[in-house]
């Protein structure tokens, strides 16, 4: 071994034993905690493979692509899709060394790529929340009347966040509108949305609550078909409304919402008044209002008439009656006048009816004195 | 008092344009519920033409879990 040799391996020797040494479980533990530092919630998309079921409890699968593969671990109570092999899908995961050496993916969520997968996922979980009834037309409540305070869970940097605030400022005024900024699309979002949920139904005085954003693919839209989420929308305390995607998209949570919109333009117009139709609205109630009166005063006035001609016509018979009853009472008076009867050829004899005696006889047109020469019974 | 919101304006003005049509109506009283009616539909009115919408980002930052 010549002088350079020497030197070589003195230094290896002191690099060996200046080197830390640690116990396996001490290794396998550092290695972990550097992992789990350096890749906290990595994203890793690929298909999958060797999926299985242990114990009923955990999740086995592997990732993988054309250059590679990973052991993939969850509990399956955090399984919120229905997976097999050779679906396309993308895991927030943990890396871990596990103590018999093996490298794995612990899986917190799985989000299916692709469209087929995407609907495969829609359907099984479609069928599973309408079976408990989350989606049940007996939950849905309608929009709060006098609605003054709303909150809107959407990007604040997304085109549908913008058309629902330019909509809803031309329609209506004197909102009081609070934003909570967060992803609307990717592995994140659903966390994000879930957790805004909860700020709003804990900490803030609104009452309706709008999650919003605009078109995207199927990927996109996809954290709109998370369980954790739709359930967070179903057990909502405020009433919610969506306005996911374009009409034609249909969402889970469009499903649990109390109230579905088509878009975020179609929100702000659910929620408000145009302000013109309602301004033209009450100027027909007041003029009609004014009209009313004028009815009611020329109908009064009607009734006016009409009751003056009522007496009119009232005491117009009492005369009448009067009138018949006087002409009755005057023939009946005519009846009885001495001339009337002397007309008729009767005479009037006044004296005694005496033997002897004389007596006046009147007519109606001349009188006469005569003497009695004989009275007699007369016989009826 | 709490001040009156525009939809609280309008309910109340709805109500005294249906007292107009309901059973309580009274001549005697019309006129001077037709003025109610036309003050509060200018207030409305003008409250619409008015008002903004107040539009607030909560502070929280919901991007970090």
């Amino acid at each position: 071994m010549n002088e350079i040799e020497q030197i070589l391996a003195e230094q290896e020797r002191q690099a060996a034993t200046e080197a830390p040494k640690f116990t396996v479980s001490e290794f396998t533990e550092l290695l972990n905690g550097t992992l789990e530092y350096a890749y906290t919630g990595v994203m890793v998309e690929g298909e999958v493979t060797s999926f299985k079921v242990n114990q009923g409890k955990w999740v086995f699968f592997d990732l993988k692509d054309e250059g590679g593969s990973i052991n993939c671990f969850m509990p399956l109570f955090q399984l919120r899709l229905p997976l097999e092999d050779g679906m396309k899908v993308v895991v927030k995961a943990t890396p871990k060394l596990t103590k018999w050496g093996r490298f794995s993916l612990t899986v917190k969520q799985i989000l299916p790529v692709g469209e087929g997968n995407i609907k495969k996922s829609f359907e099984f979980l479609k069928k599973k929340l309408e079976q408990e009834g989350l989606f049940d037309v007996s939950r849905k409540r309608p929009i709060p009347e006098d609605l003054v305070k709303i909150g809107v869970i959407s990007s604040t940097q997304a085109a549908g966040y913008v058309d629902f605030c330019k909509i809803i400022n031309e329609r209506w005024g004197g909102l009081e509108i609070q934003v909570a900024h967060t992803m609307v699309q990717g592995l994140a979002a659903a966390e994000q949305i879930i957790s805004a949920i909860k700020y709003f139904n804990e900490k803030a005085e609104v009452q309706i609550i709008a999650i919003m954003r605009g078109g995207g693919s199927a990927d996109d839209l996809a954290v709109f078909n998370d369980e954790a989420l739709v359930r967070a929308i179903a057990e909502s305390r405020i009433p919610i409304i969506t306005g996911i995607g374009h009409e034609v998209d249909e969402s889970l949570a469009d499903l649990a919402a109390d109230i579905r919109a088509s878009t975020p333009s179609n929100v702000a117009e659910m929620l408000t008044n145009e302000k013109q139709a309602e301004i033209q609205r009450i100027k027909f109630n007041v003029n009609g209002v004014g009209n009313k009166i004028l009815q009611e005063i020329e109908q009064a006035r009607e009734g006016g008439k009409t009751k003056i001609k009522m007496v009119g016509e009232a005491v117009n018979m009492k005369i009448s009656h009067l009138e018949n009853e006087i002409k009755v009472k005057q023939k009946v008076l005519e009846g009885l006048n001495p001339d009337t009867i002397l007309k008729q050829g009767y005479a009037l004899v006044t004296g005694k009816l005496k033997e002897g005696e004389m007596v006046e006889i009147a007519t109606y047109e001349s009188k006469a004195k005569a003497e009695i020469k004989e009275v007699k019974k007369r016989i009826k | 008092m709490e001040k009156e919101t525009i939809n609280q304006k309008i309910e109340r003005l709805d109500e005294v344009v249906d007292w107009f049509y309901g059973e309580n109506f009274d001549l005697a009283k019309a006129t001077d519920k037709y003025a109610e009616a036309a003050k509060l539909a200018k207030e409305i009115e003008k409250d619409l033409d008015s008002l903004k919408n107040e539009i607030s980002v909560i502070q929280k930052d919901f991007t970090k879990n």
